[in-house]
């Protein structure tokens, strides 16, 4: 193994472990701030951030998934019933259910959407969304239709309850940082089939790769993170309300993938902190908040198309680059004869380097 | 050896690399492109496909790489129904195609796409018998740490055929290997196909273009012609045909100078 291939495993990892870490470091925020307006951006961003791993862990497999407000929905209202009918308000039992529940309905659906691609792929979800509103509104009974479910009990945790803001900060801390960890698992072990199907699809089939379980596995899981932010917004409202997972705000999730950077997990994590902030910032103009999602993504699809992350990644590789430039050797044309190259070892190659 | 009409003898053991096509055809709507093709292909046997272009070659390997379904007729890998297995499943049964075009993962290196093809097909990590050789003729030995696409168009399709040789195929369906190669990189195809043929020794199915290519490495050809089987047996005698002279129009002159 050379020392790139071995620096580019370094780098894998490093930004999965400084995702974790800027996650676990987040507990200082409630424990040493009660600045209300701090603690409730701080809340807001750790909710989106398992609803862009979603995003995330779809993209690498190459498909841009605007179902993640349908899925946090059925996380929401999971985790909603359960807690006001039949008054289980405990944060594991709910954390499973709103993990869970989402996951187990992606399968039969992701039968049905993951023989698309591209733009049909992006269609589709989107109408997931849609629909899945629309059956919001329309099953009173179960949803509580457009007054949504209101009044569901503090969720606790070993018997204690969950009730004042810092304590749901605390909780959308631990539910972010669980979402971290199961992305981190699936797209650490995973990652060459996952890279392989984004590549190059057909060569990975014709390898022998059966890319249906692995397109199954991911858009489940990706259900099942979604659902964990839905858990975490009701968890802070107190409330399910299918305003809160209209389909246009799927782009927002996307927004804050791509925004951030797609290419390693700490993107999602930057570009939703960005994002967030930036539209609590435009709050009192919110009207503008879209437009103002629309232009960044123009602006970073057109100039820096690996997002902020990928792109301080690559002026940092740049930098570090020019003191100590590699200088490859010429190749040499004239076919060498098999002889000669045996006597090659490869390890010369990486000493000249 | 390939043999037009040749029906499978149900329930006889037959070796597990045996690829029998039985009358197999595929209908778009309306459109016949493919009609009665018939052949068998045993371990060892390398089979030239030739024909112009639009007779329905790439379409061959797409059935029986599974890619396409036939409409009807049967295929046959050792003696098992595979006709309507899907593509990945054909794979991990040992029927591994190639492509016309440099089909690699783009922004994988060399090592990278390498140890895929082996996790994908294997499960393993244990690089196939002959693959080091392989890789030093082809001079990728040298080139593991580069990435896929950097490397030169003619080296990105040898990469593509040492993909296919790590997954230890039982039946191989080469499609244009040498489409874009210089002359002077053509000979690696030859030493592709001799070093599959002393390594693995399963059947091999070559399309190509370049005649004085198949007429180097295969010993049997068919020639097919708006998905007809026109003409089989061995080059010298097939291309001389006058249907095929005529059936390649433009390439007539170049058939008749070089039989």
């Amino acid at each position: 193994m050379t020392d790139r291939f071995r620096s580019f495993v370094r780098f894998c990892g490093a930004a999965e472990l400084t995702s974790i870490g800027i996650l676990v470091l987040a507990f200082g925020i409630p424990l040493l701030s009660s600045s209300p307006f701090l603690v409730s951006l701080v809340t807001q961003i750790l909710i989106a951030i398992p609803a862009a791993f979603s995003v995330y862990v779809m993209l690498r497999m190459d498909l841009m998934t605007f179902a993640v407000p349908a899925f946090m929905a059925m996380g929401a209202y999971s985790a909603a019933i359960v807690g006001l009918r039949a008054g289980i308000t405990d944060t594991i039992v709910l954390t499973a259910l709103s993990f869970a529940v989402p996951a187990l309905v992606a399968l039969p659906l992701g039968a049905l959407v993951l023989r698309l691609r591209g733009v049909y792929f992006v269609l589709v979800t989107f109408l997931l969304s849609q629909i899945t509103q629309l059956l919001l509104f329309e099953t009173p009974k179960l949803t509580g239709g457009s007054n949504g479910l209101a009044g569901m009990p503090a969720t606790t945790l070993f018997g204690v309850a969950l009730e004042d803001n810092r304590a749901v900060l605390f909780l959308a801390i631990a539910l972010a940082l669980l979402a971290a960890a199961i992305t981190m698992v699936l797209t650490r072990y995973y990652r060459q089939h996952f890279a392989a199907i984004k590549e190059n699809q057909i060569l990975a089939e014709s390898l022998g790769l059966v890319v249906w379980h692995y397109k199954m596995l991911g858009f489940a899981v990706a259900a099942g993170l979604a659902g964990i932010a839905g858990f975490s917004l009701v968890n802070m409202l107190l409330t399910a309300h299918p305003s809160s997972f209209s389909a246009m705000s799927s782009v927002d999730y996307i927004a804050y993938t791509i925004v951030g950077g797609a290419g390693s997990m700490f993107g999602p994590i930057v570009g939703s902190a960005l994002l967030v902030t930036a539209n609590n910032m435009f709050s009192n103009r919110g009207e503008y908040s879209p437009g103002f999602f629309g232009l960044l993504i123009i602006i970073v699809v057109l100039a820096m198309k690996d997002g902020i992350v990928g792109t301080a990644i690559k002026l940092a590789q740049r930098y570090r680059g020019r003191s100590r430039r590699i200088v490859l050797t010429p190749t040499q044309i004239p076919l060498q004869p098999a002889a000669a190259a045996e006597q090659t070892p490869v390890a010369d190659q990486t000493v000249e380097r | 050896m390939a043999t037009a009409s040749t029906s499978v003898t149900a329930g006889k053991a037959q070796h597990e690399g045996e690829l029998h096509v039985d009358a197999i055809g595929k209908q778009f709507g309306g459109l016949k492109v493919f009609d009665q093709v018939s052949f068998k292909l045993l371990p060892g046997d390398i089979l030239g496909v030739v024909g112009p272009n639009g007779a329905g070659k790439t379409t061959l390997i797409n059935i029986i790489s599974g890619l396409l379904f036939p409409t009807h007729g049967r295929i046959t890998l050792g003696g098992h129904d595979i006709t309507r297995t899907v593509f990945h499943g054909r794979s991990r049964m040992g029927v591994i195609r190639s492509f016309q075009q440099t089909s690699t993962f783009r922004p994988a290196t060399v090592r990278e796409n390498i140890a895929r093809a082996i996790r994908f097909s294997h499960g393993s990590e244990m690089p196939p018998r002959g693959m080091d050789a392989l890789m030093k003729r082809f001079e990728l030995s040298d080139r593991l740490d580069e990435q896929s696409d950097k490397l030169p168009y003619g080296l990105q399709k040898m990469l593509g055929l040492v993909l296919a040789y790590v997954t230890s195929p039982k039946v191989l369906l080469l499609d244009e290997p040498a489409a874009g190669l210089e002359i002077r990189e053509r000979g690696r195809v030859d030493d592709f196909v001799h070093h599959v043929r002393e390594e693995l020794g399963c059947g091999m199915l070559i399309v190509e273009h370049d005649m004085d290519l198949i007429r180097r490495l295969c010993p049997q050809i068919m020639v097919l012609d708006s998905g007809r089987i026109l003409a089989e047996g061995p080059p010298a005698d097939v291309l001389a045909r006058p249907e095929v002279i005529a059936a390649y129009m433009g390439a007539a002159e170049e058939v008749a100078e070089q039989c």
